[in-house]
């Protein structure tokens, strides 16, 4: 019988052959965990009455929820933080103004590698599914894993999506994205990992990547990823160190599902409140007046997000009512977004640039909306009270984000791109 | 560890949040764990009397996607608390582990549970075995018990025991 890539990669890990509905205690190779969890898995080991990790080597603290300390509070937290890694000796550790956000930034520094298996604190590290690694969230149980260095998993079955066609004017990969786990649903995909692969993924850059492999946990898939191919390799050649194996599906592999699903049919959508598969095609939310905006997060804050903002912001600017936050994913992404111009496209617009990492995302701390505001943005979820006060969220592509922002209302993108080639 | 449960069935339906309809969410956001606190608040959005009339070894009998939303433990904690059973039609993975953790003899997914009983039955469960037997309609059912492996982890009490038993392996070896 063959393998999917997750029992593949779950087989070397635990050094014998394992098949989806087992349970294992793997060993991952890294093991990720935010700023403002630190303290907490700290308070958790010493409870245990540990004073020593399984391995500090494998591990890595993010400083991405609130990297700008706007409290006295936040600055004792992140002090805090910093004499909690130098006790433990961790091993990767990026500060404030070092990496960014946790789930995007380890690949584009190479640390992240096809086959790889992860486990985290917090939910999105599935991004790493961008370049075929396995990433698994496991919330407080991390603590188990620091101090023992593993923690019980069933083998997850997986659900393969074959994707075919390629994206039409004025969609992004978002828009794919929502539109999928609206259409796969909660019951088929929970605790599956989603794969993605087919003839049409060639089309979808490492950016794109990120977002397919972001949004499926929403709705309780375990994690996703991505057969790797010739784009993974190109993209991480110049970055990793060591040999890259391509790690696919067998033929015979045995998936739950098989999907197959069509780039080129579908246009842009909103995920509506207050769930993140509320998801409608546009024309349904069009008029819907805004005040908040924001384009980043790690499901839609990479370079490529960012561009795709741009090309609809320059020469605008954004509606009065509106006050649009961009914040670029990682160091990195800021970096080349200034290269490229888009900095200066978004500020003169009127954007606001945060620091990189999470922004408004990670529960409104910076950037909030107020008491009844509503809210277009590319962050991962629209539950209420997710950026502050309570107020409706709508979750969208970068295009549909900077359309709106410039309109004061939710607005089409292919609105513009129709003017822009006319 | 006692596996078999005796006792009345109270059915809820679909979708039941585990911060609100299970457990109302301030005590997760006080981060309460205990579970003889938190058991005086079960399901008291939905029924504020909920506490007062359950009994030890009586069963929970919920529909799809019990304890949705995102995963805190409180929920699990409060149905513990009372000495209570569970049985799901599904439990999303966050809140699946949760219940583990917490401690909990529930079976899930357990697919059309809701239409074997209703509340007010008298309900024997064997969580070790997966076996329903519906005293007041003189039906048994059967569905798969949770893996010994994660049977063992309720057994010792939930998460924090288990790790302090892992640790204690660990260290003597």
């Amino acid at each position: 019988m063959g393998q999917t890539i997750t029992e593949k990669i779950l087989s070397r890990v635990e050094g014998r052959s394992v098949s989806a509905g087992e349970i294992i205690h793997p060993v991952p190779e890294l093991v990720t965990c935010h700023d403002w969890y630190v303290v907490n898995f700290d308070r958790a080991l010493e409870e245990f009455g540990v004073d020593k990790l399984f391995d500090p080597d494998r591990v890595l603290i993010s400083t991405d929820h609130e990297p700008v300390a706007v409290t006295p509070q936040s600055a004792e937290r992140q002090k805090k933080a910093r004499e909690i890694v130098a006790k433990y000796g961790i091993k990767h550790f990026y500060d404030v103004g070092r990496g960014g956000l946790g789930h995007i930034f380890p690949v584009e520094i190479g640390l992240i590698k096809p086959g790889m298996f992860v486990e985290a604190y917090d939910t999105h590290v599935t991004n790493y599914g961008a370049v075929g690694a396995l990433g698994i969230a496991l919330v407080v149980e991390i603590s188990e894993v620091l101090a023992l260095g593993s923690v019980w998993l069933r083998v997850p079955e997986t659900v393969r999506v074959n994707l075919r066609g390629a994206l039409q004017p004025g969609t992004g990969m978002r828009d794919i994205a929502q539109k999928l786990i609206a259409d796969l649903g909660d019951e088929l995909i929970d605790y599956c990992v989603v794969e993605y692969g087919g003839p049409g993924l060639a089309s979808v850059d490492i950016a794109g990547r990120h977002t397919l492999c972001n949004i499926p946990l929403e709705i309780g898939a375990k994690s996703a990823l991505v057969e790797p191919d010739e784009a993974t390799r190109a993209y991480l050649a110049p970055r990793v160190t060591g040999p890259i194996e391509l790690v696919k599906s067998d033929r015979d592999a045995r998936f739950k599902a098989v999907i197959d699903y069509d780039l080129s049919a579908i246009g842009p959508q909103v995920a509506m409140p207050p769930t993140p598969d509320n998801v409608h095609p546009i024309e349904k939310a069009l008029g819907t007046p805004i005040h908040h905006a924001f384009i980043g997060s790690c499901a839609s804050g990479n370079l490529a997000d960012l561009s795709d903002a741009a090309k609809i912001l320059k020469g605008r600017a954004i509606h009065p009512q509106v006050r649009l936050y961009v914040t670029p994913a990682t160091q990195e992404v800021a970096r080349e977004a200034a290269r490229a111009g888009l900095i200066e496209i978004f500020l003169s617009a009127g954007a606001t640039i945060t620091q990189a990492g999470c922004g408004p995302c990670a529960g409104g701390r910076i950037g909030a909306m107020a008491e009844g505001e509503i809210s277009i943005n590319t962050g991962t979820r629209n539950d209420v009270r997710r950026l502050g006060a309570s107020g409706d969220i709508y979750l969208a592509s970068p295009m549909t984000v900077a359309a709106s922002a410039v309109k004061g209302a939710i607005t089409d993108p292919r609105s513009f791109l129709k003017e822009m080639s006319s | 560890m006692n596996w078999l449960f005796h006792g009345k069935c109270w059915r809820f339906g679909d979708d039941l949040g585990i911060d609100g309809a299970i457990m109302p969410l301030r005590f997760a956001l006080a981060r309460e764990t205990d579970p003889m606190v938190l058991r005086e608040h079960l399901m008291s959005e939905i029924d504020p009397d909920f506490a007062k009339k359950v009994k030890p070894g009586d069963l929970i009998v919920a529909g799809r996607r019990f304890g949705q939303g995102n995963p805190h433990i409180q929920g699990f904690l409060g149905i513990r608390g009372h000495g209570l059973g569970l049985l799901a039609e599904s439990i999303p993975r966050g809140s699946f582990r949760n219940a583990i953790n917490a401690g909990l003899p529930f079976l899930a997914p357990c697919p059309n549970v809701t239409q074997l009983c209703e509340t007010g039955d008298e309900l024997t469960v064997d969580f070790s075995t997966g076996e329903m037997r519906n005293v007041t309609r003189s039906t048994t059912h059967r569905f798969k018990p949770i893996e010994p492996e994660l049977r063992a982890i309720v057994a010792k009490g939930g998460w924090k025991d288990h790790v302090k038993q892992r640790l204690a392996a660990a260290t003597a070896h």
